[in-house]
C-alpha cells in the first residue's frame, strides 16, 4: 500500500516523458535513423507518400534543398486536374538495382488506383549514404511552363437542335449519324474471347458511338452480350475511325459459332478541338522487358486536356485488326507540351504486327461539349 | 268483339309508342349536320357513339332527331341508339372524310449523300381538317426545289389516304426543299445533301523551322463538292525517330497540320476509308 | 367442450378461407384477363413498297394485340391511362375524349374480341409508317351505367396506321370502315 503511490508516480512520469518523446519528433526521427538501407529508405519514402504525408516524405530526400517541396508533392500528387490529381498510391514494390557501400539504384514500382482503373510507374531511384542513415536523391521535377501566349482555335463546333415535344408528327427531326463496322476480329486469348476490330463515322456531323457483341452458340442462342465501355472512343467527329475492344471473361473460341455486332451511333454536341498529336510512336521494351508501344502526346491547342486515354490498334501484313490496348495518361496535357506515354502489347501479338494507329480520347474539365 | 279490339290495341299502344325505329342517312360527311328520322312516340334517351365521341340526350320519338356538325367530326362507323318504355332499338351509320385540307408529310432522311439513287424517301398522309384520312384517292404534288436548278414536280395518287415516291439525291451538295401540296394544303421539308466520300486526297509539304507543314489540296468528293469542315483528316509520318500522326479537322476545305521530322521520312493522308497520295521527304523536297 | 372448441376452430378457418378467396379470385381474374392478349393473324405478303423483316413482322402484330386490349379496358373501365401504353397520335386524342365523354354520360363500352384478321399493304421506304387493314370480329356492348342498351356480334374492318417508337410499334389511327375486301 505504502508502495502503491510512488510507483503509480513513476509509471506516470515515464508515460508522460514517451508521449513528449513521441511528439517531439523522437518517433519520426527515430524511424529516419533507422532507414539502414538503400530497401528501407525507399520503402519508408514510399510508405509517407502512400499516407501523402509530405513534410515526412519530403524530409526524407538527400537533395531536398534543390527543389521547393510544392514540386515534390506536384510531382507526385498531380496537377492540372490530371488523372493523378485523383489517383492514390495502392501498393508499391522496391528491389535493387546496383548497390554499393555508399551508394545505390533502386527501381520502385508505383501502382496508383485510380477513376479508371490501376495506373502503374515506374522509377528508378538513386540513394546513397549520409553517416548512418540512406536517404533518397529524388530526380528534380520538370514541370513544364507554358509561356503566356494567344493560341487562336477557330475549330468547328457542332451544336444539336432536336424535334420539340410540341411539334407536329410530320415534322423532320435530325437523323442519328451514320456509323459502320469497317473489320471485326474474334482472338483467343488466355482466359478469354476479344472481339476487336474499328468503326467509323461515315456521316457529316459528330456521333456518339457504342460497339456491342453478342456471342452466339452452335444452336445461335446467345451466350454472353457485352459492350466495348471505354475501349472504344465513343465520340467520333465526320469520317474518323477508332478502334474497340470487346472481352468476354470465362468464353474460348470453340464455343462460338457467330458473334452477333451491334453499333448504336447518337447525334451529340461536339468540337474539332482540341488537335492532339501523337508524336514518335515506336515499339520498345520497358525496363521489365514488357512489350511497349510508346510515343508523346502533343496537345496543339490552347485548352488543358486534363485526361487523356490512347487507345493503339494494330495490324498484321493483311491489314486485319489483331489487337486493341489502351492505357490512360496520369498527367495533364499542358497546350504544346511534350507528354510521353507506353500501352503494353501482349508478347505473341507483337511478332505479328505490322502497324499501329493511336488515337486519343480526351477529357477537359472545362469543356462545355 | 269492338269491345275486345280497343282493349287489345289499348294494351298494345305502349308498347307501339315506346317502340321507336331509327333512320340515318345512309352516308353522313364528317362536320355536317343532319338529321335521323324516327318512329314512335313518347319521350327517349338518344345515344349517338362514334369513333371519338359520344352524345346523350332525351328527345321525342317520331320527330326528326337533329344531330349537331360538333357530334361528326370524327369520320368512322356511328351507332344511334334510342331507348323509351318499349326499349332500345338502334341503327348504325358511316361517317366520311371532309375534303382534303391538311397533309402530314414525312421526308426521310434529314441527311443524304449527293448522287444516291432512290435516297430520299417521301410519304404524303392526307387528312380533312377533322384529322380524318381522306380515303378517297386525291392527288398529291411533289415538289422539289434544288439549290441549284430548275423545281422537279412530281403527282401522285393517294391510296386510302397515303401517297409516296421515291427519288435520288441530286449531284450538288446543299438544302434541297422538298413541299407535298394537296388542294390549299401544303408542308415543306428541307434536306441536307452533303459531299460523299473525298475523292483524290492529295497532300504538299513544305519544310519549316519546327518540322514540316503538310496541307491537303481543296478536299473535295467525285462530283466536285466541298467536303465540309470539321471532317478529320489524318496525316501520318515516319521518320527515324518513330512514327507521328495527327488526326486534324478540314478549316476552310483544306485540312492541315506541322509534323516534327527527323531526316528522311514518308507522310501519308487518309479520310475515313480514303486514303490519299504519299509524298517522300530525303533531304530536301 | 372439446368438440365445441374443435367446431369453433374449423369455422373460423373456414371463414378465414372463404375471405381469402373473395378477396383473390378477383384479382386473379383480372390477372388472367389483363394477360389475355387477343388473337392477331398477321398477313404482310402483299406488302409494299419496303418488305417486312420478320422482326418487325412479331413485333406489330404482338403490339396491336396489346393496343387492343388497352382499348378494351379503357373503354370499359373509363381509364384513359390504358391508352398510354400502346396509343398516340390522333388515336388517342380521340379515345381520350371518347373516355371522358362517356364518363360524362354514364356510358361505357364493352369490347369481347374474337380476333383480328390484319392485312398490311403499306409500309413506307424509310420504316416509319405502316398500313394494316384490320377485319376484327367484335361483340360490342354499349352500357348506360348498369343497364345494356346496345349489344352486337360485329365483324369489323378498321383501317389502322401504325408507327414506331422507341421500344414499339403505337397506334397512331384506327378507323372503322365500310367493309372492304382484302
Amino acid at each position: 500500500m505504502k508502495a502503491f503511490l510512488p510507483i503509480v508516480i513513476v509509471v506516470a512520469t515515464a508515460a508522460l516523458v514517451a508521449m513528449a518523446w513521441v511528439q517531439s519528433g523522437g518517433l519520426a526521427l527515430h524511424e529516419m535513423r533507422s532507414a539502414g538501407t538503400p530497401q528501407e529508405a525507399v520503402e519508408a519514402l514510399m510508405t509517407d507518400i502512400q499516407s501523402r504525408n509530405w513534410d515526412r516524405a519530403y524530409a526524407r530526400l538527400a537533395n531536398s534543398n534543390d527543389f521547393e517541396k510544392q514540386l515534390f508533392v506536384r510531382d507526385l500528387g498531380g496537377s492540372s486536374g490530371s488523372l493523378r490529381t485523383y489517383s492514390s498510391l495502392q501498393s508499391f514494390r522496391v528491389w535493387p538495382v546496383h548497390a554499393t557501400a555508399d551508394d545505390a539504384t533502386m527501381r520502385v514500382r508505383l501502382n496508383w488506383s485510380s477513376a479508371v482503373g490501376p495506373l502503374d510507374d515506374m522509377r528508378d531511384l538513386h540513394v546513397k549514404k549520409e553517416g548512418n542513415v540512406w536517404k533518397v536523391v529524388w530526380p528534380k521535377p520538370q514541370l513544364p511552363k507554358v509561356p503566356p501566349q494567344v493560341i487562336p482555335v477557330n475549330y468547328l463546333r457542332w451544336d444539336v437542335i432536336g424535334r420539340g415535344a410540341t411539334d407536329d408528327w410530320g415534322v423532320q427531326n435530325v437523323d442519328n449519324p451514320n456509323v459502320r463496322i469497317t473489320s471485326m476480329n474474334a482472338v483467343e486469348r488466355p482466359d478469354r474471347v476479344v472481339i476487336v476490330g474499328e468503326v467509323v463515322n461515315e456521316d457529316t456531323v459528330p456521333a456518339y458511338v457504342n460497339v456491342n457483341a453478342t456471342l452466339l452458340n452452335s444452336d445461335s442462342k446467345a451466350m454472353d452480350q457485352e459492350g466495348s465501355f471505354d475501349m472504344i472512343s465513343h465520340t467520333l467527329l465526320p469520317k474518323q475511325v477508332s478502334p474497340y475492344r470487346i472481352d468476354f471473361p470465362g468464353f474460348h473460341l470453340k464455343q462460338v459459332k457467330s458473334v452477333r455486332m451491334d453499333v448504336k451511333a447518337m447525334l451529340v454536341p461536339a468540337s474539332a478541338d482540341p488537335v492532339i498529336a501523337v508524336t514518335d510512336q515506336k515499339m520498345d521494351k520497358d525496363p521489365l522487358g514488357k512489350n511497349v508501344l510508346r510515343g508523346a502526346l502533343v496537345n496543339q491547342s490552347g485548352q488543358t486536356v486534363n485526361i487523356a486515354q490512347v487507345l493503339a490498334v494494330y495490324y498484321d501484313a493483311n491489314g486485319k485488326v489483331i489487337w486493341v490496348s489502351d492505357g490512360y495518361v496520369d498527367q495533364a496535357l499542358l497546350p504544346q507540351v511534350a507528354v510521353p506515354f507506353a500501352v503494353d502489347v501482349p508478347d505473341d501479338v507483337v511478332s505479328k504486327i505490322q502497324n499501329y494507329h493511336v488515337l486519343v480520347n480526351h477529357y477537359s474539365i472545362n469543356e462545355s461539349s | 268483339m269492338l269491345r275486345l279490339v280497343s282493349f287489345c290495341l289499348l294494351l298494345l299502344m305502349p308498347g307501339l309508342a315506346a317502340y321507336a325505329e331509327l333512320h340515318p342517312p345512309a352516308q353522313v360527311t364528317a362536320g355536317k349536320g343532319f338529321s335521323i328520322s324516327s318512329t314512335g312516340s313518347g319521350d327517349a334517351t338518344f345515344y349517338l357513339l362514334a369513333p371519338g365521341h359520344v352524345a346523350k340526350r332525351e328527345v321525342k320519338l317520331g320527330q326528326d332527331i337533329a344531330v349537331d356538325p360538333a357530334d361528326v367530326k370524327k369520320a368512322g362507323r356511328y351507332l344511334a341508339v334510342a331507348c323509351g318504355s318499349g326499349g332500345c332499338n338502334s341503327a348504325a351509320f358511316y361517317v366520311t372524310a371532309a375534303e382534303p385540307d391538311k397533309v402530314s408529310f414525312l421526308l426521310h432522311p434529314s441527311r443524304v449523300r449527293v448522287r444516291t439513287n432512290d435516297a430520299i424517301s417521301a410519304t404524303a398522309l392526307v387528312f380533312d381538317k377533322f384529322h380524318n384520312l381522306v380515303l378517297t384517292p386525291v392527288t398529291v404534288d411533289f415538289k422539289v426545289v434544288p439549290k441549284t436548278g430548275p423545281t422537279i414536280s412530281r403527282q401522285v395518287k393517294s391510296n386510302r389516304g397515303v401517297a409516296w415516291m421515291r427519288m435520288a439525291s441530286t449531284p450538288k451538295e446543299g438544302p434541297v426543299k422538298v413541299i407535298a401540296e394537296v388542294a390549299k394544303a401544303s408542308e415543306a421539308r428541307v434536306i441536307q445533301q452533303v459531299a460523299s466520300d473525298a475523292c483524290n486526297l492529295r497532300i504538299k509539304a513544305k519544310r519549316t523551322a519546327k518540322g514540316v507543314l503538310v496541307e491537303t489540296d481543296p478536299v473535295r468528293d467525285c462530283s466536285g463538292n466541298a467536303v465540309p469542315d470539321g471532317t478529320i483528316v489524318s496525316f501520318a509520318e515516319i521518320d527515324a525517330d518513330g512514327k507521328t500522326t495527327v488526326d486534324a479537322p478540314i478549316k476552310k476545305g483544306i485540312a492541315r497540320t506541322e509534323l516534327p521530322v527527323n531526316g528522311s521520312a514518308k507522310i501519308s493522308v487518309a479520310s475515313g476509308v480514303v486514303i490519299g497520295n504519299e509524298i517522300s521527304l530525303g533531304g530536301g523536297l | 367442450m372439446s368438440t365445441i372448441v374443435a367446431l369453433s376452430r374449423r369455422l373460423v378457418l373456414l371463414v378465414g378461407l372463404g375471405l381469402l378467396a373473395a378477396i383473390a379470385f378477383p384479382i386473379f381474374l383480372n390477372v388472367l384477363r389483363a394477360d389475355s392478349l387477343p388473337q392477331v393473324q398477321l398477313n404482310a405478303d402483299s406488302i409494299e413498297p419496303r418488305p417486312i423483316e420478320e422482326l418487325t413482322g412479331t413485333n406489330v402484330t404482338r403490339d396491336y394485340a396489346n393496343a387492343w386490349r388497352d382499348l378494351a379496358q379503357a373503354l370499359d373501365k373509363n381509364q384513359a391511362d390504358h391508352l398510354d401504353a400502346y396509343f398516340t397520335g390522333f388515336a388517342k386524342n380521340n379515345f381520350t375524349q371518347k373516355i371522358s365523354d362517356q364518363k360524362t354520360t354514364g356510358v361505357h363500352v364493352r369490347y369481347v374480341d374474337h380476333g383480328h384478321k390484319v392485312k398490311a399493304f403499306f409500309y413506307s421506304p424509310d420504316g416509319g409508317e405502316m398500313q394494316l387493314l384490320d377485319k376484327a370480329q367484335l361483340e360490342i356492348q354499349v352500357y348506360d351505367g348498369g343497364k345494356l342498351i346496345y349489344q352486337e356480334d360485329a365483324a369489323q374492318d378498321y383501317l389502322v396506321l401504325m408507327t414506331p417508337g422507341a421500344d414499339r410499334w403505337f397506334v397512331r389511327s384506327l378507323e372503322p370502315i365500310a367493309g372492304s375486301s382484302f
